[in-house]
C-alpha cells in the first residue's frame, strides 16, 4: 500500500527531479521520503529499530562500565576527602527529605514496618544473631548490633546513587573492621574467631536486608541489563567453535557439566548475599573446569575464559550485570580482591567484558558477515567445528546411536533364537535317531533273552503242530477212534 | 587494598602471569605449586588459580597466582585481570621472537595503567632447547633493565629457576611493599554516614572502662 502510494507521489514530481535520487537509499527498488532520511518505510523502521539497538548498547556500556566501577572503587580508600565533602552535602539535604517523610509515610507507618521483615531478613537477622552471641563477648555484640542497625536504617533512608551508595557501605565496613581491629578481644590467643569472619557475617545480614535498596536500585541499569541480555539472544549464534573452546561436545558428561555449570550462574541472581553469590559462582567454575578435564583439555585460563564466556552466552543469565555490580559494590574487600573467588569473579567480570565488547574484530570474521549473523539475515556456515557445538544435532545422533544399537542387539537376539530353535531340532532329530541306532545296536539283554525264548517258543509250537499233524494224518483212524474213545 | 598485613608481617601478594597462548604459563604455575607441595594433596582441580605459601625471612607470604587467558582477541581484558596485582610475571617463549615482543607490549600497558605500583618481572622460558633459541637472554635482560623489570629464565620441563624466580618476585615485592608503606600518607580519620557517630565516644568509653 505505501509502496504504491509512494510510487504516485513520485511521479507528480518526476518532473523537477532525476528518478535515481528518490529512490530509496538502501537500493530496495521502493521510494524513498527526505523526512526518512531517503529511506522507503520499511527501511525507515528498520533503520529506527537498529538506532534505537545502539543507543540501547551505548548507553548500557557507558553506565555499567566495569572500568569505571573499578576506578570508582579504587577511590573510595584514596580519595576519602572528596566523599565526605559529597556526604555532608546530602547530609543536608537529607533533613528534608526525612522531615517530609513522616508525614506523609505517617499512615503507612504500619505496613512499612510488617513489610520490612521479610522471611530472608528475618532469616538473616537471627543467624546474625545466633553468631555474634556463640562467639562474642557481650559488650562487641551490642556494638556491632547497634552500628549495624544504624546503618541498615541509614541505608533504607538515604536516596543516593549506587556509586555513592557503594562508599558508604565499603566505608562502614573499613571502620567497623578498623574498630574491631583496635579490640582487645580480636588479639587474645584464645580467640578462635577471626574478624574477616564477623565481618562476612555483617555483610551477609546487611546485603539480604537492604537486598531490595542496593540491588539494581536505578532504573538506568535494569534498562542496560535488559539490553545486555537483547544483546546475548541476538548473539545466539556464536556457538563454541567461534569461541575456540575445547570442549568435546560429543561427550554426554561434558554437555551434563556445562548445563549444571550454567544452571549455577543462572542461580546466582537467585540469592540475595553476595556471599552465596559468589559461592554459586565458584560452583559454576568448577563444573567448567570438570567439563574441560572430561573433555581432555588443559585447565589454564586459555581454556576457561572461553567456556566461561560460552556459558554466558547459552545461559543468558538474568540481571547478570547488576548482579556483578552489587558484588562489587557491596562485597566485603577481601572477598572480591583476594582468593579463588576473587579470580573467578574477575573472570566472569572479563566475560562480561567480552560479551560486551564482542564484534567482527574479536570472532576474527568480516564485520558485514558479523552483522548479517547478528540480525539473523544469515546463518552461520556450518563447519564442523560449529556443528560440534550444536547440542541439538548431538542429541539426535546419540538418540539414532542408541537406536542403531538397540536394533542391532535385536537382529542379534533374532537370530540367536533361531539358532537356538535350530539347535533343538536337530538335537531332538540326532536324539530319536541316536536312540533308535543304540536300540538296534545295543538291545538289552533281557529283550535278547526274551526274542530268544519267543523265537524258541515258536519253534517249539511249530515243531509241536508239525509233529501232531503228520501223527494226525498217519493215523487218521486212530485219531478217530481215540477221538470216539474219548467221547 | 589487596595486600593483607599485620603484626606478624604476613603477607597476602596477587601475582598475574601475563604471556601469550603457549608460552607456558600453566606449566610454569604447575611445576612451581606441585613440585613443592608434592605430598599435599590439592584441593582445587584447575591450574588456572593456585595459592602458594612461602618463608622469606621471618616474613610468611601467600601468593595468590593467576593466570590469564593469553589469546590475542582477549588482549583487552588484560586491565581486568592485573588490577590490584602486587607483581606480575611476563613470561615469553626464548625460541619465539613474536611472543618476546608481546612481552614489551604488556609492560608498555601494565606502565601505563598500574603505574610502579606492581613488581615486573619477565621470565624467558623453555631455555631446555638453547638451540633453537631465538631471544638472547642479552637481549632480554638488557630490555629488562631500561623497563625497571626483573629478569629470570627458566625451564618448566626440566624445572630450571622456577623457585627461583617466584622467590625473588616475592622478595621485591616485600621490598616495594615496604618502601609503599613509608611512604604511604597517614589514613584519615573516616567519618562516614553509615555510622553512628553520636553514641560511638560514648561507647568507647564504657569499652574501655569496661576492659582496663
Amino acid at each position: 500500500m505505501s509502496a504504491k502510494h509512494e510510487e504516485e507521489e513520485g511521479k507528480k514530481i518526476k518532473v523537477q527531479i532525476r528518478e535515481k535520487d528518490l529512490l530509496c537509499i538502501n537500493g530496495c527498488g521502493f521510494y524513498g521520503t527526505p523526512q526518512w532520511e531517503n529511506r522507503c518505510s520499511k527501511c525507515w523502521r528498520a533503520h529506527q529499530i537498529v538506532l534505537k539497538r545502539s543507543q540501547d548498547f551505548a548507553k548500557n556500556r557507558t553506565l555499567l562500565s566495569f572500568d569505571q566501577f573499578q576506578e570508582r572503587r579504587k577511590s573510595t580508600t584514596e580519595g576519602r576527602t572528596l566523599s565526605i565533602k559529597k556526604i555532608f552535602k546530602s547530609q543536608t539535604l537529607l533533613p528534608s527529605s526525612s522531615d517530609a517523610s513522616p508525614t506523609s509515610n505517617s499512615p503507612n507507618t504500619t505496613p512499612t514496618r510488617s513489610r520490612d521483615i521479610s522471611p530472608d531478613s528475618k532469616a538473616a537477622r537471627e543467624n546474625l544473631t545466633d553468631f555474634l552471641i556463640r562467639e562474642l563477648p557481650t559488650s562487641i555484640v551490642q556494638e556491632i548490633t547497634r552500628q549495624v542497625k544504624y546503618a541498615v536504617n541509614k541505608i533504607k533512608e538515604l536516596r543516593v546513587n549506587p556509586d555513592d551508595m557503594s562508599e558508604l557501605v565499603q566505608g562502614f565496613y573499613q571502620y567497623l573492621n578498623d574498630k574491631l581491629n583496635s579490640s582487645a578481644f580480636f588479639a587474645q590467643e584464645a580467640c578462635k574467631i577471626t574478624i574477616q569472619e564477623v565481618m562476612d557475617e555483617v555483610e551477609k545480614y546487611i546485603c539480604t536486608c537492604c537486598y531490595s535498596y542496593l540491588f539494581c536500585a536505578s532504573s538506568d541499569e535494569e534498562v542496560a541489563d535488559v539490553s545486555l541480555q537483547d544483546r546475548i539472544r541476538s548473539l545466539h549464534w556464536v556457538t563454541a567453535g567461534f569461541l575456540e573452546t575445547k570442549l568435546d561436545f560429543k561427550k554426554q558428561a561434558v554437555r551434563d557439566k556445562l548445563d549444571e555449570a550454567i544452571a549455577e550462574l543462572i542461580e546466582i541472581n537467585a540469592k540475595k548475599s553476595t556471599s552465596e553469590k559468589l559461592e554459586h559462582l565458584v560452583k559454576s567454575s568448577n563444573l567448567i573446569f570438570r567439563a574441560l578435564s572430561e573433555s581432555s583439555a588443559s585447565n589454564s585460563a586459555d581454556e576457561f575464559l572461553p567456556v566461561m564466556i560460552f556459558a554466558l552466552l547459552r545461559g543468558n543469565p538474568p540481571l547478570i550485570q547488576s548482579n556483578v555490580k552489587f558484588i562489587s559494590r557491596f562485597s566485603t574487600p577481601n572477598r572480591v580482591m583476594s582468593g579463588e573467588t576473587a579470580y573467578f569473579f574477575t573472570h566472569l567480570s572479563c566475560a562480561l567484558q567480552f560479551v560486551q565488547e564482542m564484534n567482527h574484530e574479536s570472532l576474527r570474521m568480516e564485520k558485514t558477515e558479523f552483522e548479517a549473523y547478528t540480525s539473523g539475515q544469515l546463518a552461520p556456515p556450518l563447519s564442523a567445528i560449529n556443528c560440534a557445538c550444536n547440542q541439538a544435532i548431538f542429541t539426535i545422533e546419540g538418540a539414532l546411536d542408541s537406536v542403531t544399537a538397540l536394533k542391532n542387539e535385536q537382529t542379534s537376539l533374532l537370530s540367536k533364537i533361531q539358532q537356538l530353535e535350530r539347535r533343538v531340532e536337530t538335537e531332538v532329530a540326532s536324539l530319536t535317531t541316536d536312540f533308535s541306532t543304540k536300540m538296534s545296536i545295543l538291545p538289552s539283554k533281557k529283550y535278547l533273552d526274551l526274542r530268544a525264548e519267543i523265537l524258541r517258543e515258536e519253534q517249539m509250537t511249530q515243531d509241536l503242530i508239525a509233529s501232531f499233524s503228520r501223527q494226525s494224518s498217519d493215523s487218521g483212524i486212530s485219531s478217530g477212534t481215540l477221538e470216539n474213545r474219548a467221547e | 587494598m589487596s595486600i593483607i598485613e599485620d603484626v606478624k608481617h604476613d603477607y597476602k601478594f596477587k601475582v598475574v602471569l601475563l604471556g601469550e597462548g603457549a608460552v607456558g604459563k600453566s606449566s610454569l604455575v604447575m611445576r612451581y605449586v606441585k613440585n613443592k607441595f608434592t605430598s599435599r594433596h590439592l584441593s582445587t582441580i584447575q591450574a588456572s588459580f593456585q595459592t602458594q605459601k612461602i618463608q622469606i625471612d621471618d616474613d610468611e607470604v601467600e601468593l595468590n597466582i593467576w593466570d590469564t587467558a593469553g589469546q590475542e582477541k582477549y588482549h583487552a581484558l588484560g586491565p581486568i585481570y592485573y588490577r590490584g596485582s602486587n607483581g606480575v610475571l611476563l613470561i615469553f617463549d626464548v625460541t619465539d621472537q613474536r611472543s618476546f615482543e608481546k612481552v614489551k607490549m604488556w609492560v608498555r600497558e601494565l606502565r601505563a595503567t598500574l603505574g610502579n605500583s606492581a613488581v615486573l618481572m619477565i621470565v624467558g622460558n623453555k631455555i631446555d632447547m638453547e638451540n633453537e633459541r631465538t631471544v638472547s637472554r642479552e637481549t632480554a635482560e638488557e630490555y629488562a633493565k631500561t623497563e625497571n623489570a626483573f629478569y629470570s629464565e627458566t625451564s618448566a620441563k626440566e624445572n630450571i629457576g622456577i623457585s627461583t624466580a617466584f622467590e625473588t618476585l616475592t622478595e621485591k615485592m616485600i621490598e616495594h611493599n615496604k618502601e609503599n608503606a613509608r611512604n604511604a600518607p597517614p589514613i584519615a580519620n573516616r567519618s562516614i554516614q553509615l555510622i553512628d557517630e553520636n553514641e560511638r565516644n560514648s561507647s568507647i568509653r564504657t569499652k574501655k572502662a569496661k576492659c582496663c
